[in-house]
């Protein structure tokens, strides 16, 4: 890239931001395929879930309760939140507005983390109070664990993305027109947040 | 007031909180162009989707809580 | 700067990556799509090699009816893994990373990939997954058949965990290849090639692209689930635990029946490359050929239950799935007559590649039939399960996907290398290949209807004389592959050097020397009109400098 680039930064300016408009562009693309196929990826997961769930068995299975709502209401909210936070951040960030677009960052952050030790108090209770666990509460510890353990794994990773990216915009990376890392970063946290929204819906709410 | 409550409350006002904030920047946003746009659109719709779920789970009309311990 | 004046839009097209030094940058961990692609071809006919012997000691075994050569136990992890490495480590290897990487971004008018160095990291995956997937051997491979089935799945040894976290690499692989080749795709397309000026095989990788990216994506899940369930104990397939078997099959087939799909629709791509050439004819239905691709490719996700009519299936799912089986036989229908109308009348050059498209014609239509009788419930209830099934998906695989491999093969091959292949040599081997083919898996047919099962180390000896046969052909496909193998070794050294354009085809990566400059175009092109129409000047501008000695204009700048 640094070669062709200063071949022709030499002759005039034009052609550096077309090449970085198209690599965006690309990227972008790219970006949204790889989190459709994570979709498919969860999709699966809770096809099998809802497939088991209808084999016959009874919801949930004998000697598990259903999950907390009320935990799992709040910490819906503090996830939601935190979508809202990021895309503040962005917006920000457009505008050119550094502290505020740092401020809502780590707003980001904290409520990624907060929705992490909610998942792990949540998993506590389980295992403590009621002695579910992932390989011996049938189909239950199978389809709850697992998907909610892939999604919070998913935002584990998302925290320390975002973190990246602060660091990376705090030590210039980004500029005010070329940010696609973190319109990268606001799509994975978006698409984070949303595959919550199902899975909320489905766990605890049907 | 047990724990319980104090958490449903809690969803309330961040769902309420969360769903104001996405709809207020789901209408800022609605003339953007661009396909990120669209997309932020999109999510920004289902976030606010979700923070109703969690207000309606938090004041008892969605989902089935467990008996009281 | 003359000649940039063609085209100068300073955006990726006229990016070019600095040469690549030294012999690892260049040849191993190289990022060129060519580089890639030949290392795709190379790793996939090693495996083949390994797969193929596997086959031969399956049909030893079978030339008694009381076997004798192998014990069953071994039997069952061979036929396992013959069909799992010639799945996922021969033929879609080949078809997209292979053919795909070296051939579309050239017939796309691009320099590379959309991304380069994931295209890397998804080569780099695949022969990883496949020394993975072979040294399962040595811990006890799996023995529930490619398909692996729970519960017996379950039961196996080591090797079966070994075999789900090959396929998942392999798989991630393929997404990653899948999501890399959309992108080039829809974004580097040379100016003026819009979506109905692409050639035939950019269509196929575009039909198929997706079909990688969504459909092994469910596998993944598949196999995770299997895997955790085996290693940790989570119940999602053991019905004695609540889960249910039932599960595996309907997420292993939402992936594999599309992967059928990857198996082959590349392939009708480089069939749809190679008749019109030697037919010296545009291809008849150029827009019928490309979209029937999409079509089969979106219908191949709603049909994947009628692998599991003797699984329990709901009648009134039955129903449903038996109707959109038969559906997919309208496109390809479509594509078979629009070939065989493309030769209609065509001044037809007998080239091995030539030979191999139309073997392909002939032993695809027959697969196809046979897949239609399956599609019917009551057909199915009586042929699952039984060398029936064996024949037709060997008629499908080898007789579609494998000998469209080898006519791309011939065809390709001086763009690969800059030397032909040995034609005389090459219709020797198409010629042993076809009479052993049929001589292999025709009886497998009747074989199937007399009621012999599939997967069996011991058979009723009423079936031995056919199985005979079978096996005495099988050693004359083997020979036939061996030739073909022989010919590349002789070719790469002493072949006649092909030039640019040896057989006169009109796509893009005819026009460029063979084999192509790292940076394949010195200007990008300009374009202006299908390739296939073999009446009229080429539809390209823009490609005077491609054949002489001249830098390309972005180097020559950099040097001044």
């Amino acid at each position: 890239m640094a070669v062709a680039s200063a071949a022709l930064d030499a002759q005039h300016h034009e052609p550096v931001d077309q090449l970085y408009a198209e690599t965006r562009d690309m990227r972008l693309i790219g970006f949204l395929f790889f989190l459709f196929s994570d979709v498919v990826l969860f999709s699966s997961f809770i096809f099998a879930y809802l497939y088991l769930r209808n084999s016959g068995q009874g919801w949930p299975p004998q000697g598990v309760p259903r999950p907390d709502v009320a935990l799992a209401a709040l910490n819906s909210a503090i996830l939601f939140g935190s979508g809202a936070t990021m895309h503040y951040a962005l917006e920000n960030w457009k505008h050119g507005k550094f502290f505020r677009y740092a401020g809502f960052m780590i707003a980001t952050i904290i409520l990624g983390a907060m929705f992490l030790t909610g998942q792990v108090v949540e998993y506590t209770a389980l295992y403590t109070k009621e002695h579910v666990t992932w390989g011996g509460s049938g189909i239950f510890g199978a389809s709850f664990f697992t998907l909610t353990g892939m999604h919070g794994f998913h935002v584990l990773v998302g925290v320390f993305y975002l973190i990246t990216l602060l660091l990376q915009s705090v030590h210039g990376v980004y500029s005010k027109d070329k940010y696609f890392g973190l319109t990268a970063g606001t799509l994975y946290w978006h698409f984070v947040d949303v595959i919550w929204v199902v899975l909320f819906s489905i766990f605890y709410l049907i | 007031m047990d724990i319980a409550q104090i958490e449903r409350i809690l969803a309330i006002a961040g769902g309420v909180i969360v769903a104001v904030v996405s709809a207020i920047a789901l209408k800022n946003d609605w003339k953007t162009p661009g396909l990120d746009n669209t997309v932020f659109k999109v999510m920004l719709a289902l976030l606010c989707f979700g923070a109703l779920l969690a207000i309606f789970a938090g004041a008892g009309f969605l989902g089935t809580f467990p008996k009281a311990a | 700067m003359a000649v940039a004046a063609v085209h100068t839009s300073g955006g990726i097209a006229d990016h070019i990556h600095p040469e690549p030094q030294g012999f690892i940058r260049r040849y191993v961990f190289s990022i060129d799509h060519k580089i890639i692609g030949i290392q795709y071809l190379i790793t996939g006919f090693v495996f083949l090699v390994l797969a193929g012997l596997l086959a031969e000691l399956i049909r030893v075994q079978l030339m008694n009816a009381n076997g004798g050569f192998i014990s069953p136990d071994t039997y069952n992890e061979i036929y396992t893994m013959h069909g799992s490495a010639m799945v996922w480590l021969v033929i879609i290897p080949i078809v997209t990373g292979g053919f795909g990487n070296f051939i579309f971004p050239l017939q796309l008018g691009a320099r590379d990939v959309a991304f380069p160095w994931l295209n890397m990291l998804s080569f780099w995956m695949f022969p990883v997954a496949g020394l993975l997937l072979f040294s399962s051997f040595l811990l006890g491979a799996p023995v529930a058949g490619w398909t692996e089935y729970p519960p017996m799945s379950l039961q196996g040894g080591v090797g079966t965990s070994m075999w789900c976290v090959a396929i998942f690499l392999v798989g991630v692989s393929s997404t990653l290849t899948g999501m890399n080749f959309m992108v080039t795709i829809l974004k580097m397309r040379a100016p003026g090639m819009t979506f109905t000026r692409m050639p035939l095989f950019v269509w196929a990788q575009l039909a198929t692209a997706p079909l990688s990216m969504v459909a092994t994506t469910a596998l993944a899940a598949a196999l995770a689930a299997l895997f955790m369930e085996r290693q940790f104990g989570i119940p999602f397939y053991d019905p004695a635990r609540g889960g249910s078997p039932v599960l595996w099959q309907h997420m292993f087939w939402f992936y594999s029946h599309p992967a059928v799909y990857i198996m082959i629709l590349p392939v009708f791509g480089i069939i749809s490359e190679v008749l019109p050439t030697f037919a010296r004819k545009p291809v008849f239905g150029y827009k019928l050929i490309a979209f029937s691709s999409v079509a089969i490719a979106l219908a191949g996700f709603m049909v994947w239950a009628h692998h599991m009519f003797t699984s329990g299936l709901a009648p009134y799912l039955q129903l449903p799935f038996m109707i959109l089986t038969f559906t997919i036989a309208v496109p390809t229908g479509v594509k078979i007559f629009s070939w065989m109308a493309t030769l209609w009348g065509g001044k037809i050059h007998y080239t091995t590649a030539l030979l191999f498209a139309v073997g392909f014609l002939a032993l695809f239509t027959f697969g196809g039939v046979t897949g239609i009788f399956l599609a019917a419930v009551p057909f199915d209830l009586h042929a699952h399960g039984t060398y029936f099934i064996v024949g037709h998906f060997h008629y499908v695989l080898v007789g579609g996907s494998l000998m469209g491999i080898f006519a791309g093969m011939y065809y390709w091959f001086p763009k690969f290398s800059g030397r032909m292949l040995n034609e005389t040599i090459g219709k020797w081997h198409f010629w042993l290949f076809f009479v052993g083919f049929n001589g292999t898996f025709l009886p497998m047919h009747w074989l199937g209807f007399l009621g012999m099962p599939r997967r069996v180390a011991e058979y009723d000896p009423q079936f031995q004389m056919w199985n005979r046969v079978e096996s005495v052909s099988s050693f004359i496909m083997t020979f036939a592959i061996l030739l073909f193998f022989i010919n590349m070794f002789v070719s790469m050294r002493n072949g006649k050097k092909a030039g640019p354009n040896p057989w006169g085809g009109r796509t893009l990566e005819w026009m460029i020397p063979s084999p192509p400059h790292y940076y394949n175009f010195k200007n990008i092109p300009t374009v202006y009109a299908l390739p296939y129409d073999f009446s009229e000047p080429l539809p390209y501008k823009g490609l005077e400098d491609e054949l002489n000695d001249k830098p390309p204009a972005q180097l020559a700048g950099a040097h001044h």
